[in-house]
């Protein structure tokens, strides 16, 4: 079950929505808009490795904004810091920006219950794109849960700013089991 | 409504959810990681006929990863196999991997309930990264519906091998093949 926006708005007074700097106007019927933050990040390489930590590089968007090139994935972040503890968040692109050929998650839509934290934004364009600091970008619509609730303690919580990949935390920790589960499942 | 971890780790051991082979440390908050299979395949020609069954090639990832190049689209499976009865699967990427640029699902992650299979994944990347066999690759999310459950004939429902989508699937065979003759 989604909340509604009106709900959004009521959780946020309860506390039950985190969402910071809040803005009515913010609040549409079924989701609440959030916006581009002023930092971006980008990978220094051409190759990037799912096992490495890619080197990347960060700049400031500045007010007249800047062009975001096909073939590249950039990472942007949310102005807001959001989350919940009690509702499961999901972000999408604003249709406008949508309509403009601009990704801003890549097959990742879903938040972990309990992170909250600036969103890091997984932006990638179809054809080359100008964005600005500030802008609406996208939005989250928040959903019930069913069963106990173990909150989120990962290695992204509580970030500011865009966040790289950090998926060769997953190689450090999970390379002996994952060969174990191959042997034991696959003979 | 979405089922919480703990949920999903419940339903699993009630047999409400197949998720195997299973994994504790890959339940998340909401979701569960699924790791990639080795096995790719990619379509052998640029241009692809949606009323023609592609001609592919296949691809086995080596331990010391495969780089995969954008511009291309790689049909990957899950190395679980993955489905429900009782709620209905909703199959994305994971931020690690979407923070590479790596989608997992061109714009289709939502599964049918009683299809119980290795997904077949829509691998697309922004730019050249290098993959790993059985690497968490995406999360799987599971609703709860509401209303009555019909079982699931779909073409996909037995298949464990990423198979291209074919005329017959898209409703385009009878007519381009053999029209149906009028009484």
């Amino acid at each position: 079950m989604i909340l509604t926006g009106p709900e959004i708005e009521r959780q946020v007074r309860l506390g039950g929505i985190f969402v910071d700097p809040y803005d009515p106007d913010q609040v549409r019927p079924n989701s609440y808009d959030f916006r581009l933050g002023n930092l971006l990040c980008g990978y220094e390489a051409d190759l990037l490795d799912a096992r490495v930590e890619n080197r990347t590089w960060r700049r400031e968007i500045p007010e007249e904004g800047v062009v975001l090139e096909r073939g590249k994935i950039y990472l942007g972040h949310s102005v807001e810091t959001i989350g919940s503890e009690q509702f499961v968040p999901i972000i999408r692109a604003r249709s406008s920006v949508a309509r403009l050929g601009l990704f801003i998650h890549v097959t990742a839509d879903l938040i972990d219950i309990g992170y909250i934290g600036q969103w890091t934004l997984q932006l990638h364009a179809v054809q080359p794109v100008r964005v600005y600091p500030g802008m609406l970008i996208g939005q989250v619509t928040f959903w019930k849960v069913r069963g106990a609730i173990r909150l989120y303690d990962g290695k992204y919580q509580a970030g500011r700013g865009p966040q790289a990949s950090k998926s060769y935390a997953d190689f450090q920790r999970a390379d002996a089991s994952a060969v174990t589960g191959l042997g034991a499942a696959r003979g | 409504m979405v089922l919480s971890g703990s949920e999903i780790s419940a339903s699993v051991a009630r047999g409400e959810i197949t998720l195997e082979p299973f994994e504790p440390s890959l339940v998340n908050p909401n979701s569960y990681n699924y790791r990639l299979d080795p096995w790719l395949r990619v379509f052998r020609d640029d241009l692809v006929d949606a009323r023609r069954t592609p001609e592919t090639v296949d691809l086995v990832i080596p331990p010391e990863g495969l780089v995969l190049e954008p511009g291309f689209l790689y049909l990957g499976r899950t190395f679980e196999v993955i489905g429900s009865d009782d709620y209905v699967p909703s199959l994305i990427g994971r931020s690690s991997l979407g923070r590479l640029g790596v989608y997992l699902q061109v714009s289709a992650d939502l599964g049918n309930l009683g299809a119980r299979h290795q997904w077949t994944l829509e691998i697309v990347v922004c730019q050249r990264v290098r993959l790993y066999p059985l690497m968490r690759i995406g999360q799987v999310s599971f609703w709860v519906p509401v209303g009555e459950k019909k079982p699931y004939t779909g073409y996909f429902g037995d298949f464990s091998w990423p198979e291209p989508a074919t005329p017959s699937v898209l409703g385009l065979a009878p007519a381009m093949e053999a029209p149906p003759e009028r009484p």
